[in-house]
């Protein structure tokens, strides 16, 4: 396993603090709690969970882009490349903008529909990244910038457009290509497919697919669309209330799920030839500042144990590359 | 909601903002204390503030005479508190009438849109154009003599209505986007009803910021048409105090105090109606997220 | 994908401001004939009363009869109101305001004219300088909103804002014509050229400066800096900027071409709206600093109760304010690349 980023035991949340009455209130909010995973190079890993479960909260962490009031609260982020390790979790904002933000990692950050400059066209936004990043001139950008759009396989008038004369689909495409400018060892996507129609989702996935393929970097992607997953990720992780709960190949996981969170949301997905009902899950997500106790799904776990209320699973390998956080697969030997 | 239970959530908000926000709470306080000047304390006064020679002429403030007395031989004390009452109340008719008529504009063209909204800006924004004050001192020039209190106020109130009108419009506009999930589920509802009745809780809040703001702005446009010449000058208002001041070279002949009075007075009046003002419309941005 | 970088928008846009100016300009000439049409007061009455009682003026009956004619044609106050109302507009829109009385026998409208290019180049100038300062400056206290000189930048505003115009002007021209003698204490020049050199222009813009100052003041630590940092702060949070940190971008470049580029649009509009009252509150300068322009004019005015001089002084102020207005939307597509693009 050629590692190129892992986590460990990584916790954090967002401090909430109510100004309205005389005494102020803090409340916590566990989003990510005690995730450790790994990251490969080359491949396309996917965080899978519901709406409100922690992964884009995971993602900013990953990313080390603590905007408050998110806080860390504990455990390490560390990025390994050919010339060491970068400990993200311990570098201050400024070293980590002047380091490693998007020459080593890029973000795509969820709703892109109004992440570019509506003051501005499209080739400056892609000349300031070559300008600053790469300590290019003007036209040497213009020229780079020029020869990647081609590339990418987008239209060349997009650069000399204004963002809002570009469709939300375009829209996200550039930010894609945005992404991928400098040759990033990882791509941390969050939910690149929200809000498109059909057509554009797929032609952005594609997108990210054969760039992926090309560049062979790391491609993170974090869906509530189990649909994605297991069209693009080759491994994938899913998320409950801020714990990750599985671990393991795409397609394993889809065959077999283990944990009873995943076992739900793979049973409520249509299946070709199966004109069963399908069934959902009873009861809603956890409010995270108070989460229940032990593990953290036992109120709508259809298997739940008495400790399951009193103590949280540790994740355990199954066999390599496969880990699962339950108590019934932990007996289960 | 029933009328009761709106009204003590309104009270117990408006506690809450007090407790809170040191701004409003030093604002409030002085126009409460200038509210007991101005209304009040001339109930007791021993002099008429109106009559010459009163009192020995251009005395410095002394035990005596607090705050010195003027030219005319009037005490600067009572002559002050009288005139912030007559500022006061001139300044309370302009935001009664403008930031009521604003209000009413404001939601019509919020509410209903299209082409009412477009012909409602329209002259709100022509409103805007017209040079404000210079329409007052043509219009306060013609009516030199005739003017009373409650028609300043009313005079003022042209020029300061198109504001609020704007104020409460894009309010209205902002509110309408989120109530709108509202509308979806609950039809079968009239929407002009939803819409008042979800928006009043927050509008009335900004109503009270207009009103406000309303006040300020009257209170110093009444001071500027007086060192013009151009106000009551039969009778006290703060402005009409530094008239006379001006007039009279108060601060070449050494009569600091006459001239001080006033424009601490108003200075003060203005930081704390201001205060008020941005401690209600922060709370208003908290209360939103 | 279409790419419609249409000059018909910008026609469209250009026809439709102008439009909006004659209307602007029709619409606020009649409001002022309906409120004079609707006065408590008898206006002309009023004012033949102020001028024949005002001191040393001596005026023959057959000057007041012409002249009660004129004042009862000019404002509409006699007969057909119809009629009237189109003698009204035709005066005003030929610029026929009578003589002065001021200034006897000169036209009104050329009296003001004189003196326009004074006013208006004092604000013109003071103007531009408060809007760019007060950007600026409310920018970078948006920006580090939580350091010290931003905290007391804001503080300062605060106090400066609400704070009457004349009282500002007062305590400058006590500290810095009056205490420590710099500037004059009033006046537009020393005294009048024969021809204008360069010695006379620097005069006048000597002159100029405590005006100029008094009113930059309280404007670019007032309206102007409360609303730019009002809109830096909001443009601060808005995805694009967000994103353009994530990017890794410096802030200078993120302040000048996310924040400040961002702002410009709302400012303008800010501008434009607060023109009306910069065209008062020049009245308020001029006859604070015995400047001779338009403003101590309309002063002037008010005393004698010259009802011509001054509906002059209404309708070309209200004519200026249209006209700059009308300049600034024409400058909207250059700097909101959303109108001439579609």
């Amino acid at each position: 396993m050629d590692v190129v980023l892992k986590a460990d035991d990584l916790s954090g949340g967002y401090l909430l603090v109510r100004k309205g009455s005389s005494e102020k209130n803090e409340v916590y909010v566990d989003a990510v709690s005690d995730v450790s995973l790994q990251l490969e190079r080359n491949e396309i890993f996917g965080i899978a969970g519901e709406s409100g479960c922690g992964k884009s909260t995971l993602l900013k962490m990953i990313y080390g882009l603590l905007e408050p009031p998110l806080i860390l609260r504990g455990g390490s982020v560390t990025f390994i490349t050919v010339d060491g390790e970068i400990p993200i979790t311990s570098l201050s904002e400024n070293d980590l903008r002047r380091r490693v933000w998007w020459k080593k990692i890029s973000y795509i950050p969820q709703s892109s529909m109004n992440v570019l400059n509506p003051t501005v066209r499209i080739r400056d936004h892609f000349i300031e990244m070559f300008t600053f990043h790469a300590r290019m001139m003007k036209n040497e950008a213009y020229a780079e910038a020029r020869k990647y759009i081609d590339q990418m396989g987008l239209p060349r008038d997009v650069l000399s457009a204004f963002p809002h004369q570009l469709s939300g689909g375009m829209r996200q495409r550039v930010v894609i290509a945005l992404s991928l400018l400098l040759n990033p060892n990882i791509v941390l996507a969050d939910e690149p497919t929200s809000a498109l129609d059909v057509i554009s989702q797929k032609v952005v996935l594609t997108m990210l697919e054969e760039a992926q393929k090309e560049l062979k970097n790391t491609l993170v992607i974090v869906s509530h669309d189990l649909g994605i997953h297991g069209v693009m990720t080759h491994r994938m992780g899913i998320m409950y209330a801020g714990k990750i709960v599985e671990i393991g190949k795409t397609e394993e996981i889809f065959e077999d799920p283990l944990h009873p969170y995943s076992e739900a949301l793979i049973r409520s997905l249509p299946k070709l030839g199966d004109k069963k009902q399908r069934t959902g899950l009873g009861g809603h997500p956890p409010d995270l500042k108070k989460p229940p106790s032990g593990c953290r799904f036992h109120p709508r776990c259809p298997y739940a144990m008495p400790i399951c209320s009193r103590t949280p699973p540790k994740m355990k390998m199954i066999k390599p590359g496969r880990y699962v956080a339950c108590w019934k697969n932990s007996m289960e030997e | 909601m029933s009328k009761l239970k709106y009204g003590r959530r309104i009270i117990s908000n408006l506690i809450d903002i007090y407790k809170t926000s040191f701004k409003f709470r030093f604002g409030f306080t002085v126009i409460f204390l200038m509210c007991i000047m101005g209304f009040i304390l001339p109930l007791f006064s021993p002099v008429n503030p109106r009559a010459w020679y009163s009192v020995p002429k251009e005395q410095p403030p002394s035990s005596r005479y607090l705050l010195g007395t003027t030219t005319m031989g009037r005490d600067v004390f009572w002559e002050l508190c009288s005139s912030i009452g007559k500022s006061l109340t001139i300044a309370v008719i302009t935001a009664m009438i403008a930031s009521h008529v604003g209000l009413l504009v404001g939601l019509l063209a919020g509410i209903r849109g299209g082409l009412l909204d477009r012909f409602l800006m329209f002259l709100t924004d022509t409103f805007i154009i017209i040079p404000g004050f210079i329409l007052l001192v043509v219009v306060v020039t013609v009516m030199k003599n005739f003017i009373t209190i409650p028609l300043m106020g009313a005079i003022i109130s042209i020029v300061s209505w198109p504001w609020p009108a704007r104020q409460v419009r894009s309010m209205v506009l902002s509110l309408r986007e989120r109530t709108f999930v509202y509308t979806a589920r609950l039809s079968g509802m009239n929407t002009s009803k939803i819409l008042i009745f979800e928006l009043m809780p927050h509008l009335l809040g900004w109503h009270l910021v207009n009103f406000a703001n309303t006040i300020l702005f009257s209170i110093g446009t009444e001071g500027s048409l007086a060192i013009f010449g151009l106000s009551l000058l039969s009778d006290n208002t703060l402005g009409v105090m530094l008239y006379w001041a001006i007039n009279y070279y108060a601060l070449y002949r050494g009569l600091w105090w006459w001239i001080s009075a006033p424009i601490a007075t108003l200075v003060l009046i203005f930081i704390s109606f201001y205060l008020v003002s941005i401690g209600l419309s922060e709370y208003l941005h908290r209360m939103v997220r | 994908m279409s790419l419609r970088t249409s000059k018909k928008d910008l026609i469209e846009y250009v026809v439709t401001r102008t439009i909006f100016y004659i209307a602007t300009i029709f619409t606020s000439v009649t409001l002022i004939y309906v409120l004079f049409k609707f006065m408590p007061v008898d206006a002309v009455e009023n004012i033949i009363f102020q001028l024949t009682s005002a001191v040393g003026g001596v005026y023959d009956p057959e000057s007041v009869m012409e002249l009660r004619r004129n004042l009862y044609e000019m404002f509409g106050l006699g007969g057909n109101p119809i009629e009237s109302y189109i003698l009204f507009l035709q005066r005003v829109f030929t610029f026929n305001f009578g003589p002065a009385f001021i200034s006897f026998p000169t036209p009104a409208f050329q009296l003001v004219l004189s003196r326009l290019p004074w006013t208006i180049g004092l604000l013109l100038t003071s103007t531009i300088i408060t809007w760019t300062l007060g950007n600026l400056l409310g920018l970078i206290a948006g920006y580090y909103q939580n350091r010290k000189f931003a905290k007391v930048l804001e503080a300062m505003a605060i106090i400066i804002y609400p704070i009457p115009y004349y009282v500002m002007a007062l305590i400058l021209i006590l500290l810095f014509a009056f205490l420590i003698p710099i500037f004059p204490l009033g006046g537009g020049m020393s005294i009048i050229p024969e021809k204008i050199t360069l010695d006379v222009i620097l005069n006048i813009i000597w002159h100029s400066l405590l005006p100029a100052l008094s009113l930059i003041i309280p404007g670019a630590l007032g309206w102007s800096f409360i609303s730019a940092r009002t809109l830096a702060i909001e443009t601060l949070s808005k995805d694009y900027t967000r994103y353009a940190w994530i990017r890794g971008l410096p802030s200078r470049h993120i302040l000048r071409r996310y924040v400040l580029k961002n702002i410009l649009v709302p400012q303008t509009t800010v501008l434009a709206l607060s023109l009306g009252g910069v065209f008062s509150g020049a009245m308020l300068t001029e006859v604070i600093f015995a400047y001779p322009g338009v403003g101590m004019l309309a002063y002037r005015a008010t005393f004698s109760g010259d009802l011509n001089t001054l509906m002059a002084v209404l309708i070309l102020s209200i004519f200026a304010v249209a006209t700059s207005v009308f300049l600034l939307d024409l400058l909207y597509p250059l700097i909101d690349p959303r109108i001439k693009h579609r």
